[in-house]
């Protein structure tokens, strides 16, 4: 009679119960080294973009690549092993009492803390290599926020997709194996470094760092920045000659002669403006909300996947 | 224009077949008229051969590239459909050579006979179903173990604080067909008993162990403390401990703070946090691990690491608790010490139910025995529960190793003797029913 009124832990204390786990792991387990692996990663990718980042078009478009990446990667390996290298032991603990939804909550949590440090990491390295950030804030009153809210989610985003694989899969092996291609899809539908067309295309919308590109150039206002690359193209050809003479070259010391450099440079970015970066907080805010609206899926099929641990063989 | 006579071929093969496999199923003891339904024949093939799992995924090959074939899908001018039915052709094609691999060995037949069985299935699988030479080479021992097997149809009530079990039957339904995993299982395990679980490899002893906890649910009554554990799993659940044969707990957190959320997880949310802290030092000390409390799981000894799994699960006070080899990879002297741990939970008014591979060691702490084997179908069944002196008795041995080999196969080491016990005990539980 007596255990009928008997309430065994809820969700909420189990959630908090999985957090300190979580966070002794992070001291005892090395999950801290997650921290400067992402200084590392971020120092490297800016000593390569900090040059032309948020200046010209090609630059800013290359960098939000780059740092895209830098966050998938992140997101990725903090969350890839997590689950599938304790799984015997979620199923001995789901046999008696755990709910899935608070394990997952509490890792949703933790994850959040380790994202956001590591966003704090990646701004700061991107500082200290110089890299020019922009000036115009579109959501919260400072650039950098906005910038580092976006780093975030799109960390947050591969995150979730990790973890959910994590929690699908069985063995850290059969993670790790995985990992390459959904990076490998995350990198080529991002839309940033091939130009997709037809059903391909539509495949972007679907990718983490599309929307953390999109973010990022809507942010660095990628529609006003000087197109360079035709310009020095231009440059490169100037010996070429015509009829005895050099005709390009005299065009471009006309130019320079002139001061209309800079005007040349932002008349040809004005043909190659894309209206998805158009610099306006709608874009930012559109962005936010399909990272966030990921991460939440991601986190609800993590659950539902875990839910079937006892099917596991034994 | 030469459709005709291809398609006539195609007819006359596939009827070659039928017939050929018809034969093959009814020597291997499947039922014949699988081979006329594609895609259960290719399963069942894989089940004479004694490779059902490749058997189901020749099955679903199977299906697959018919539905291809059909849609005409493996003849598009899409590449990737294209591709798609080359895989899945050369997936087919590796699996039916497993499988046919198993069946020449199964037919005691050198592994060429996968050629003709390949190129010329229909008269290949003709002559084999027909001639009398081919027979399966453990045909002989099914026949000899075959038959109906026993059922006590006996249903045992709860007459104390104990355990009643009641296990009609356990099954899995396989692609085709169904399967048992226990059947017929009755017993009543009274309170402060402790009960070592006994069988060879494949009995079914977790499947029991999970049916009784209500893990994986059986077609059965089980009645802890009068109370249907099936019905209310979800309130009874943290009244049974199960402390599996590995240890699972993770190596990066302390043992105090293992033991603390274990409390956390496993006790009332109502209990005052004092009570909880009370309960996990006494666990501590009952355990012997009070020495080491503040270090790391990852740097206990092996039987630290067991003390502490099972004080997990002790520290809910389950009125029912079963643990899977606790003493595996332990040296007799520690062994023990746990045994005599479990001794004392048990006369706490506790039921103990352990599984172990080397009893005989720690008899003398056991009060009743349970005897799983199985049968000829491969079906975990109950060859003896009681206490330990009358399993002795009741097998003629004088140890549980004795008893152990008695029952275990032929192919095992053993003496093949399940099926003789088996029957002995369901005349005896149906006599002792009334």
């Amino acid at each position: 009679m007596e255990k009928k009124n008997t309430r065994h832990t809820g969700r909420l204390d189990q959630t908090v119960i999985y957090l300190g786990k979580l966070f002794r792991m992070f001291i005892f387990q090395n999950d801290w080294k997650l921290l400067p692996m992402a200084a590392v990663v971020a120092g490297l990718v800016s000593y390569v973009v900090s040059a032309n980042v948020f200046v010209t078009m090609e630059g800013t478009r290359i960098g939000a690549f780059a740092l895209s990446c830098i966050c998938i990667w992140n997101g990725f390996f903090n969350s890839i092993q997590v689950v599938c290298r304790e799984r015997p032991i979620v199923k001995r603990e789901h046999r008696s009492g755990l709910h899935m939804s608070a394990y997952i909550a509490a890792h949703m949590i933790y994850q959040a803390f380790l994202c956001i440090s590591q966003s704090i990491i990646t701004l700061q390295v991107c500082r200290m290599m110089g890299v020019t950030f922009p000036h115009k804030a579109l959501i919260t009153p400072w650039p950098v926020a906005d910038l580092g809210i976006t780093f975030f989610l799109v960390t947050y985003c591969a995150d979730m997709m990790a973890l959910m694989v994590s929690c699908i899969v069985h063995t850290t092996t059969a993670a790790m194996t995985i990992m390459p291609f959904l990076l490998i899809v995350q990198l080529v539908f991002s839309g940033g470094i091939f130009e997709l067309t037809g059903p391909a295309k539509n495949l972007t919308a679907f990718t983490a760092a599309r929307w953390g590109m999109t973010a990022i150039c809507t942010q660095g206002d990628y529609n006003s920045l000087p197109m360079v690359s035709i310009w020095n193209s231009a440059v490169q050809m100037k010996g070429v000659e015509f009829q005895g003479e050099k005709p390009l070259e005299q065009i471009l010391i006309a130019i320079e002669d002139n001061g209309m450099r800079d005007e040349i440079l932002l008349k040809t970015a004005e043909y190659n403006q894309k209206p998805d970066y158009e610099s306006s907080p709608g874009n930012v805010k559109r962005c936010w909300r399909y990272l966030v609206l990921f991460s939440i899926l991601y986190a609800l099929f993590s659950t539902l996947a875990l839910e079937l641990i006892d099917r596991d063989k034994r | 224009m030469n459709l005709l006579p291809q398609a006539l071929m195609q007819i006359v093969s596939t009827l070659f077949q039928i017939v050929g496999y018809w034969f093959i199923f009814r020597k291997c003891g499947v039922r014949s008229f699988w081979a006329l339904v594609p895609g259960a024949r290719e399963y069942h093939i894989g089940v004479c051969a004694d490779k059902e799992q490749e058997g189901r995924i020749l099955a679903v090959l199977g299906i697959v590239l018919r539905v291809f074939s059909y849609f005409r899908l493996d003849e598009s001018d899409n590449g990737f459909l294209m591709f798609l039915s080359l895989a899945l052709a050369m997936s087919q094609l590796i699996y039916r050579i497993r499988i046919l691999g198993g069946l020449c060995r199964v037919f005691g037949r050198p592994r060429r006979w996968i050629v003709p069985m390949l190129f010329f299935e229909g008269l290949t699988a003709m002559y084999w179903g027909l001639s009398g030479d081919f027979q399966p080479v453990n045909l002989q021992e099914k026949e000899e173990a075959g038959g109906e097997i026993k059922v006590s149809g006996v249903n045992l009530e709860v007459s104390d604080e104990g355990l009643a079990v009641n296990i009609d039957e356990r099954a899995v339904f396989d692609l085709f067909k169904k399967r048992y995993l226990l059947r017929d299982i009755h017993m009543t395990i009274p309170a402060g008993h402790m009960v070592l679980l006994l069988g060879g490899s494949g009995a079914g002893k977790t499947t029991y162990v999970n049916a009784v906890t209500g893990y994986e649910k059986a077609k059965a009554t089980i009645t802890l403390k009068e109370k249907d554990l099936y019905r209310e799993y979800g309130k009874m659940k943290y009244d049974i401990g199960f402390v599996p044969q590995q240890d699972l707990m993770r190596g990066n957190d302390t043992v105090e703070r293992t033991l603390s959320d274990a409390a956390s997880l496993r006790l009332p949310a109502d209990m005052p946090a004092g009570q909880k802290k009370e309960r996990v030092e006494a666990a501590l000390e009952q355990f012997g691990l009070g020495s080491v409390r503040g270090s790391l799981v990852e740097k206990l000894s092996g039987g630290q690491r067991k003390r502490l799994s099972i004080a997990m699960e002790f520290i809910s006070n389950p009125s029912l608790f079963i643990l899977d080899e606790p003493d595996s990879g332990l040296d007799g002297v520690v062994a023990r010490s746990i045994f005599e741990n479990l001794r004392s939970i048990a006369d706490e008014g506790k039921i103990v139910m352990v599984i172990t591979h080397t009893p005989d060691r720690v008899i003398d702490l056991f009060d009743d025995v349970i005897v799983l084997a199985k049968d000829s179908n491969r079906t975990g069944r109950l060859a003896w529960y009681g206490s330990v002196e009358d399993a002795y008795r009741f097998f003629g041995k004088n140890s549980m190793e004795e008893i152990l080999l008695a029952i275990n196969q032929k192919d095992e080491g053993g003496e093949g003797r399940a099926e003789e016990y088996i029957g002995k005990y369901v005349d005896y539980l149906i006599e002792k029913a009334g």
